[in-house]
């Protein structure tokens, strides 16, 4: 209905005038109920009348009507208000806001439909959930906001990556992320770093068959929709300022380590390191120092973004630059970004015409260390804070020289890591532009043609260098080179393009309505890579990016032999397809995809694949028997349909690029001689993952909507999953790719919102989202129904195996487990004895609560995420738990509760306990379920009056803090991160923020 | 560009699979694979490629008693000398995969020959070129065989699964009896013998390396007579290196007993630092003893068994080519109170060559295994002792050659001493070459002997003796193949 009535607005705006004698002005102003703004652009306009106006800059109105009509005020995301014309001439009114109406619209990837003739699962977020984070990527501020979207950020690196995944994991191998769309232009998944959230006016997640099939190829995972925003016509000029200041910390861990005092006692109660020897008084005097304080830091952040706005007659734009700034909280890493967009829009003076240009240029600089997370004491940075010694100092730390001289040493981590951050350089600078465009041209009544084309290129630069007088270049030379040390550089250029045409016809006979669509869609994408490592660095002349101080080859060695490398590869799609959606009287609908879509990557004969859905809704509230009810809305939706995954072997699109084909390459052979032989051997069988998923859900409103949500139940199923499969080895390996085995994730989501207070100032809403799924591995490629690493047949993925850990032996120590059996063993063998645990690190629940509230112009919002049902391995514990350690590493208080005769109840096995090297327990697989913070965010938006004289037309200032507090029975330091050891801690954020608008 | 394309592509359909129909560039399909003669050269150059030694070198020196644990040992290939061997273990998967590897190749390559018609100056060549194809076809055949087949000398034992044709992923073999692997191996040698140009030729498959194939195989099968022929026709064209040569073929200066090494240079893909931790990775051949090179100082993780070093003579050329003249020598090592520390006895025989330390050629045939071949057969005639033709006469030509002075005619009592003579021998003789390991399956019973290492060598894990009989001188096939081709399991190795 809403939609109907700004439609007769327009017309009425723009129809001639016809004047009445009865006819008066009326003016007056309109007001926001929200923030107590007054509001420009509102609709005015005489109910089944011709006048119409809309507000001006200051809220102001002026309208001829009679006494008698009816006069609506009508404007986007506010609820339409009817006033009777009377005798007045001044008609002030103040509007509401209609939370539903920002729901209203569906986002159905290729189209936008109302809310209740869409039959698709989706959930939008629009722009005032994502502003004002300090996240460097949109994605992580994504994290909880979507039943069923779970987002992993595995590491605090400014810019980094996370691995977003909708209803669990659909594939092993292949890749599992949905495809994200950005103005409908295909962008790279992985990559989010250069671009700003502040840009960004909503995200839709499509999650089931319905929604995703038409994207077929690519939609096996979900399809994440993501709208920039872009000027509203017949606006005025308007200049928007964010500025938010942010200061990111370390969050907290609760492994007990020792200071430098407790560590030098157990030293000499063990008879271990330096402590061996020392009196008390020596202890005491010792340096304490706090790695983590030496290695991390309070990192700063800047995030500047300044927007134009402005609408004409027939055309809008909005217009962007973004700076940020962010310092990692590990010294020498941050992210540096300058972001540019431009969004243009138009249509023709006869409407029949429109069309949208998007373009955004960005360019990053990210710097980084290498080997996060790995066991290498020498290179990964938080080896050095969270692992080393407090009683050795920084002025222990005499040059890698000397480093050198002294032999290698465990207990020397944490100057080795100051060796390594003082003479590495990695550095990744990236432009990143995505361009599109689309337009649209009515041909004829009901039916439009439109096309959508547009490209995402990247242009990436690595310079990784370590400088000649480096450790670990010292180490790594070979005898007689004292000037070695290397510098990489690499380019790396990715661009993909993508077309999409569309052909729609849509029309309605009566009650019914008709809106077909034919599509074609073409995708090609190219990466190019070359690079070089140049061998030997003179130290004198030496900056890293420089080759000032690069060493030629000489006669005498091969020391300094560079050694150059390119790649380039292409990967491309073709896919046509088309969607059928039939409406009756809003009430019931259905809605039918069928699509073709070839791929490069198999082979002729199975290149093109088919998928489908069917969908249906009904629209139970639409029925005459529910009008009494309490629902304003109550729709039941139910899909069932295909879809494809290609990306088989992972990440980009081009890993894997020809598995179904056999391969001869050239390279070195016989006593080094060119030679010619057999490099791949081909499997012509590849074919795409196949996707089938059942969706049943339903979304209603009652009590005037102050209950409203969606509810879905769904069961996936991936078949045909891309992996290795035993082949005999007379074919020179032992295994092939191949299609083998299955994956199903079945679960539930939610979406809850409810208003608890609803008054004209005061507004408390409630928020619940949330996701259980289960998922469950089949036809595993593996005699035995079970492979390590991956799962067992009806078990879930990732799932552990281990031996059982049950405890420490009272009588001596020593630890206990459990055979195979279940009986108690102090000698366990891991091929004996490891059962499955049905623990894994995928979890089984994720979701989100918090309110949001207003009074006035004063919010608070809060988000708390949990995650529940997922276990990880606690690397770090296990080390600070091992006695063998003291002297090396970093040790736990609780080791001095260990296993002593007096001390015979404890969870700590003796120091000198026989077995406590066997690693293939469970003893350190915890939880990692967490209740967290994960958002709070603060502000006041100052009235109208305050702002008057002033210039400003809103102003804003508001206070966030991200992962503020985390309830957790992990003991790291991020529970939410479920990558490795020693990864690089997601922080916690605290920001000030300013917004105003001129 | 693209949207012109794409405008037309909508307009005729089939305009628009260049989306689909990508090469990737840099890839050579099998049809194009062979089309000239140098292309049937580098496809050579590949096969040999594929060819590798090291793993032999290792498995016969932890398998056995050659070796011991050494000073710089963090633990490497301690299940390997522990004698663990199951069908997980990298030994039983190596030599299959490897085998296999070989094959892949060979077959390849006289597939891609039939795309080649040479002209008739090109004829010499492709045919050179095939003949060494067929015959490490054979070579391939016959070593897989000597790690797989329970008992070389039984043609209806099982022996491998014989391979002369390019495979497909769907086929899943049985493995053959030895007598059908044996045919094929003659009849690739017997067309290789036709085809190939030269007689001898120290780095590539010459008419001489068949010979040698021949005179090992038949010794192997215990086919003595055909053995002693073979051998002595390649004694008279290879005599023994004097005590300056025998040095400089470890250097890799000096030919004078080689019919056959694998070439190893500096750059080519084994010119890498080996993983240590199992006999299964390539790379340098003394990596698999030392990290660095061949002093105390130079890493040493597996040194000389103690009780290999106690059977060499010092005045042998042969104790200053295998133990490196930088070693710490206790002279009373059984009393001694730091063994490991006092009695450091590093392997010399892989120095290093081309100025890149621990890295050399890997000798396959020298004309002393000849010699012994002939020792053995006349053992097995019986004709142990006696100034000529007899087991005795030819240990004593071979000492002559390796000591400065003349040595004494030996004397055996009997058969088995005689043997076991041709096995301490063979043990001094190829000490590190990878003929230990099959020597003691083979010859063990004959001579009453084993693995036997010096106790203080094994005190630490107690794995000091492996008789003779033991099924595991026999490997087992290994599980990746099992796993893919489950019909094999009937046909493991006995033990496993």
């Amino acid at each position: 209905m809403k939609t109907k009535s700004n439609l007769l607005a327009l017309v009425l705006v723009f129809a001639a005038h016809f004047l009445f004698a009865q006819e008066k002005t009326i003016t007056g102003t309109v007001t926001s109920a929200v923030d107590n703004q007054l509001l420009l652009g509102v609709n005015v306009f005489v109910k089944n009348g011709t006048n119409g106006a809309q507000t001006d800059f200051d809220g102001n109105y002026s309208i001829l009507a009679q006494p008698g009509q009816t006069l609506v005020f009508s404007y986007l995301g506010m609820k339409s208000y009817e006033v009777v014309v009377d005798n007045r001439t001044i008609i002030n009114v103040v509007l509401e806001e209609d939370i539903a109406s920002l729901q209203e619209v569906v986002v159905e990837g290729y189209r936008t439909v109302g809310k209740e003739k869409s039959v698709i699962s989706g959930v939008t977020v629009t722009s005032e959930a994502l502003e004002g984070r300090p996240n460097a990527s949109v994605v992580q501020s994504l994290s909880g906001q979507i039943a069923g979207l779970d987002i992993q950020t595995a590491s605090g690196q400014p810019g980094a990556n996370s691995l977003v995944q909708i209803r669990g994991v659909n594939s092993i191998n292949g890749n599992t992320e949905p495809l994200f769309l950005m103005d409908g232009i295909p962008i790279n998944e992985d990559n989010f770093r250069s671009l700003n959230p502040n840009d960004i006016l909503s995200v839709s997640v499509i999650k089931d068959a319905a929604g995703t099939s038409i994207f077929g190829s690519r939609g096996a995972n979900g399809v994440i929709v993501i709208k920039t925003k872009r000027g509203a016509q017949g606006s005025p000029f308007r200049i928007n300022y964010t500025g938010i200041q942010s200061f990111s910390s370390l969050q907290g861990n609760d492994y007990n380590f020792m200071s430098a005092q407790d560590y030098l006692r157990l030293e000499r109660e063990r008879n271990v390191g330096r402590g061996a020897s020392m009196t008390d008084a020596e202890i005491t005097a010792q340096p304490n120092t706090d790695w983590m304080d030496f290695f991390l830091r309070t990192g700063i952040t800047q995030n500047h973004t300044l927007s134009f706005k402005q609408g004409g007659e027939n055309s809008a734009t909005y217009t962007s630059l973004g700076y940020f700034n962010q310092e990692g909280l590990l010294k020498n890493t941050g992210l540096q970004r300058f972001t540019f967009r431009n969004n243009l829009n138009g249509n023709s003076s006869n409407g029949k015409f429109s069309y949208a240009a998007n373009f955004t240029a960005n360019y990053s600089k990210n710097d980084q260390v290498d080997d996060i997370g790995s066991f290498g004491v020498l290179t990964n940075a938080f080896f050095g804070a969270f692992s080393s010694i407090p009683y050795f100092t920084p002025e222990d730390y005499q040059g890698g020289q000397d480093l050198f001289d002294r032999g290698f040493n465990l207990a020397f981590t944490p100057l080795y890591i100051m060796d390594r951050l003082n003479t590495l350089t990695f550095l990744e600078e990236e432009v990143k532009i995505v361009a599109g465009f689309s337009s649209e041209y009515e041909l004829a009544k009901n039916l439009r043609a439109k096309i959508n084309f547009g490209g995402d290129y990247e242009n990436t630069t690595i310079l990784f260098s370590q400088r000649p007088e480096a450790y670990w270049s010292l180490l790594l030379a070979d005898d007689g080179n004292d000037t070695a040390g290397f510098q990489d550089q690499s380019s790396i250029r990715d661009f993909s393009f993508n077309s999409t045409l569309s052909l729609n016809y849509n029309k309605s006979f009566g009650d019914h309505t008709l809106d077909a669509t034919v599509f074609t869609d073409y995708f090609k994408a190219h990466s190019r890579v070359f690079g070089y490592r140049a061998n030997g660095l003179d130290a004198r002349s030496f900056f890293p990016g420089d080759g000032s101080g690069f060493i030629a080859d000489n006669s005498d060695n091969d020391f300094f032999v560079d050694s150059a490398n390119a790649n380039r590869l292409d990967a491309g799609l073709f896919s046509y397809f088309g969607n059928v959606d039939y409406d009756y009287d809003t009430r019931y609908g259905i809605s039918a995809t069928l699509r073709r879509d070839a791929s490069y990557r198999f082979a002729t004969t199975n290149r093109w694949g088919t998928f489908y859905s069917v969908g249906a809704r009904w629209n139970i509230s639409n029925e005459s028997f529910m009008e009494n009810s309490a629902f304003n809305e109550l729709k039941l939706r139910v899909s069932y349909g295909t879809t494809g995954n290609q990306r088989i072997t992972g990440n980009d699109y081009f890993s894997g690029a020809d598995l179904p084909f056999s391969f001869f390459g050239t390279g070195r052979g016989y006593g080094g001689a060119n030679a010619i032989f057999s490099t791949q051997i081909g499997n012509n069988t590849l074919k795409w993952e196949e996707v089938t998923q059942t969706n049943i859900g339903v979304d209603f409103g009652v009590f005037k909507n102050r209950l409203r949500g969606s509810i879905d139940v769904y069961d996936k199923k991936t078949e045909g999953l891309f992996q290795s499969q035993p082949i005999s080895l007379i074919n020179a390996q032992s295994t092939i790719s191949a299609n083998v085995g299955d994956i199903t994730n079945r679960g539930i989501d939610w979406t809850l919102q409810y208003d608890l207070i609803k008054k004209e100032n005061l507004r408390l809403t409630l928020n619940f989202v949330g996701n259980y799924n289960e998922n469950e591995l089949s036809n595993l490629p593996s005699e035995i129904g079970e492979i390590l690493g991956v799962g067992r047949n009806d078990g879930r993925i990732g799932e552990f195996k281990t031996v059982r850990y049950v405890g420490v032996n009272p009588a001596n120590g020593n630890l206990l487990f459990l055979d195979g059996d279940g009986n108690l063993t102090e000698d366990p063998d891991f091929d004996r004895d490891a059962v499955w645990t049905n623990k894994s690190n995928t979890p089984d629940a994720t979701g989100s609560f918090g309110f949001n509230f207003n009074y006035k112009g004063f919010y608070l919002d809060t988000q708390w995420n949990y995650v529940i049902g997922i276990d990880r391995f606690d690397g770090i514990l296990e080390e600070i738990l091992d006695v063998n350690l003291l002297g090396s590493l970093q040790i736990s208080k609780d080791i001095l509760n260990a296993w002593t005769p007096d001390n015979r109840i404890t969870d700590i096995p003796s120091l000198d306990a026989t077995n406590n090297t066997f690693d293939g327990s469970d003893r350190f697989l915890r939880s990692a379920d967490y209740l967290r913070l994960r958002f709070l965010n603060v502000g006041y938006i100052f009235p109208k009056e305050f702002l008057k004289g002033t210039g400003l037309t809103n102003l804003k200032i508001f206070g966030s803090a991200e992962n503020l507090l985390t309830f957790s029975e992990w003991r790291g330091f991020d529970a939410e991160s479920r990558a490795g050891t020693r990864v690089y801690p997601t922080p916690r954020i605290l920001s000030f923020g300013i917004e105003l608008g001129l | 560009m693209k949207i012109i394309k794409f405008i037309f592509c909508l307009v005729i359909f089939t305009a628009c699979e260049d989306a689909i129909d990508i090469e990737q560039v840099g890839r050579i399909t099998p049809e194009l694979a062979f089309q000239s003669l140098q292309d049937l050269q580098d496809g050579l150059s590949g096969v040999y490629g594929a060819y590798d030694a090291v793993q032999d070198i290792a498995l016969s020196s932890r398998y056995t008693d050659e070796v011991a644990v050494g000073i710089a040992s963090g633990g490497q290939g301690f299940d390997e000398y522990a004698f663990q061997l199951n069908s997980t273990s990298p030994a039983s998967f190596i030599f299959w995969s490897r085998g296999y590897l070989e094959l892949n190749r060979v077959n390849r390559l006289i597939d891609g020959a039939e795309f080649v018609s040479p002209s008739a100056d090109e004829q010499d060549r492709y045919n050179n070129i095939l003949g060494q194809a067929y015959a490490l076809r054979a070579y391939s055949h016959f070593k897989l065989l000597s790690y797989y087949s329970t008992d070389l000398s039984d043609d209806n034992a099982l022996g491998v699964i014989a391979v002369d044709f390019v495979p497909t992923i769907d086929q899943f073999l049985l493995r053959n009896t030895n007598g059908e692997v044996f045919d094929l191996i003659e009849a690739d040698l017997d067309r290789a013998e036709g085809l190939l140009l030269e007689e001898r030729n120290t780095t590539f498959v010459s008419k001489d390396f068949i010979t040698a194939l021949r005179a090992r195989m038949a010794t192997y099968r215990g086919q003595y007579g055909p053995a002693a022929t073979y051998a002595r026709q390649l004694l008279e064209d290879y005599p023994l290196a004097n005590r300056e040569q025998y040095r400089n073929m470890f250097l890799d200066t000096d030919n004078t007993e080689i019919i056959f090494k694998l070439e190893r240079t500096d750059g080519d893909s084994y010119d890498i630092a080996s993983n240590t931790s199992f006999i299964s990775s390539a790379g340098r051949a003394g990596g698999k003893f030392s990290f660095n090179n061949i002093t105390p100082d130079g890493g040493v993780f597996f040194e000389m068994g103690r009780s290999l070093f106690n059977l060499f003579d010092e005045e042998d050329v042969r104790f200053e080519v295998n133990v490196s003249s930088s070693s710490v020598i206790s002279p009373d090592y059984q009393n001694s109170t730091d063994f490991a520390n006092e009695d450091i006895l590093v392997v010399a025989k892989y120095p290093g060559s081309e100025e890149q330390a621990l890295m050399n050629d890997l000798k396959i045939f020298r004309s002393s295994e000849m010699l012994l071949i002939l020792a053995e057969a006349e053992a097995n005639n019986g004709n142990i002792n006696g100034t000529s033709n007899s087991t005795a006469a030819y240990i004593k030509q071979l000492h002559d050659a390796r000591f400065t002075t003349e040595q004494p005619l030996p004397s055996y009592t009997n058969e088995t001493e005689a043997f076991a003579a041709i096995l301490d021998e063979r043990r001094i003789e190829f000490a590190f070459e990878g003929h230990r390991y099959h020597d003691i399956k083979r010859l063990g019973v004959r001579a009453d002997q084993g693995v036997l290492r010096d106790p203080l060598d094994c005190a630490f894990n107690g794995a000091c003796e492996l008789p003779a009989i033991d099924h595991r001188f026999t490997l087992p096939i290994p599980l990746d193949e099992l796993n893919a081709n489950p019909g094999l399991r009937e046909q493991q190795n006995p033990g496993y």
